[in-house]
């Protein structure tokens, strides 16, 4: 993954959020997720998705709970809370807003 | 080959106890993923060196529980929680000041005698002293944040400006309550800045010596 990869990579939280908007989850669903619907295109890495966890969850976004152990080790699960909501809510108007201005941008045609 | 995962993901965390946690969440979340890639097909060896790249650099991760748990970090953090209640007090402080400014005319209004004006100087100088304790506060803050640290000299002049501004202050309202006089008690002020001028070209003349 090249150059799209890392713009992606920049909106991690809002991916995570959005996902979590759904449904609790836990890493390797939402990245799951994230691969099937991108085509396979784009991956968070784990340790990305782990740091991205850390940060939102010391910001009160979200919160953690270990669920049932799968084969192996336990299944840590994420919550979105009310202020999760929120920033979730923002990062998607600030994406908009964001794709309305390249488009714009990188118009070529009069 | 499951266990030969599991075997680098210990090896991963080696020396790092703090990290337990993460290290099962990653661990749970790496055997998922090589089970779901053998699900759909993928040799064990393959499984596995996907599975293996799709960690990424957890080093970031490491360092940061880490250092979490040093008591350097939890003094920092300490400090800063000091340092926003001290910015929440010294905003407190101000708000009550101006309030105190607003309502000191209230007593003279009201009372129309000397324990009036008592009252409002009172109240004056209660505000000053606020703002005067903010200010410091708000000093010492910034000194802590930005790691600015004023030398003594810079010190003296800060405190000696802040009292001939806070002498000012009163005498412009005494003055001003006791003569009526406030078409011209403004004077007050411009002096002061004077006095200041002074003091800091003094200063800086003794220095120059």
């Amino acid at each position: 993954m090249s150059i799209a990869g890392d713009l992606i990579r920049g909106h991690t939280d809002a991916i995570i959020l959005a996902r979590l908007l759904r449904s609790d989850s836990y890493g390797y669903e939402i990245n799951k997720i994230v691969s099937t619907l991108s085509c396979g295109r784009f991956e968070l890495k784990e340790a990305t998705l782990y740091t991205a966890f850390k940060r939102l969850e010391e910001a009160g976004y979200i919160t953690s709970y270990w669920g049932g152990s799968g084969a192996g080790a336990r299944r840590r699960y994420y919550t979105i809370t009310p202020t999760g909501r929120e920033a979730s809510g923002r990062l998607t108007e600030e994406w908009e807003e964001t794709k309305d201005i390249m488009d714009k941008l990188l118009e070529t045609r009069e | 080959m499951r266990n030969k995962l599991i075997s680098y993901i210990d090896l991963l965390f080696a020396g790092n106890p703090d990290t337990e946690d993460i290290k099962q969440e990653i661990l749970q979340n790496t055997l998922d993923r090589y089970d779901d890639l053998i699900a759909q097909g993928k040799t064990p060896e393959e499984a596995y060196s996907q599975t293996i790249s799709g960690i990424g650099d957890i080093s970031e991760i490491i360092g940061r529980t880490a250092s979490q748990s040093t008591t350097d970090d939890r003094a920092d953090a300490g400090a800063s929680a000091r340092a926003q209640k001290k910015k929440t007090i010294s905003k407190v402080l101000v708000a009550v000041a101006v309030a105190l400014y607003i309502l000191c005319a209230v007593p003279v209004v009201v009372l129309h005698n000397e324990v009036g004006v008592c009252l409002l100087l009172a109240m004056v100088a209660i505000a000053t002293a606020l703002i005067i304790i903010a200010g410091t506060q708000r000093r010492q803050l910034y000194g802590q944040l930005y790691g600015i640290h004023l030398t003594p000299k810079q010190k003296l002049r800060h405190s000696i400006h802040s009292a001939v501004g806070t002498v000012g202050l009163v005498i412009y309202f005494i003055i001003s309550f006791m003569t009526g006089a406030w078409y011209i008690t403004w004077l007050v002020f411009p002096i002061v800045g004077a006095i200041n001028g002074l003091v800091s070209a003094c200063m800086d003349l003794k220095e120059a010596e």
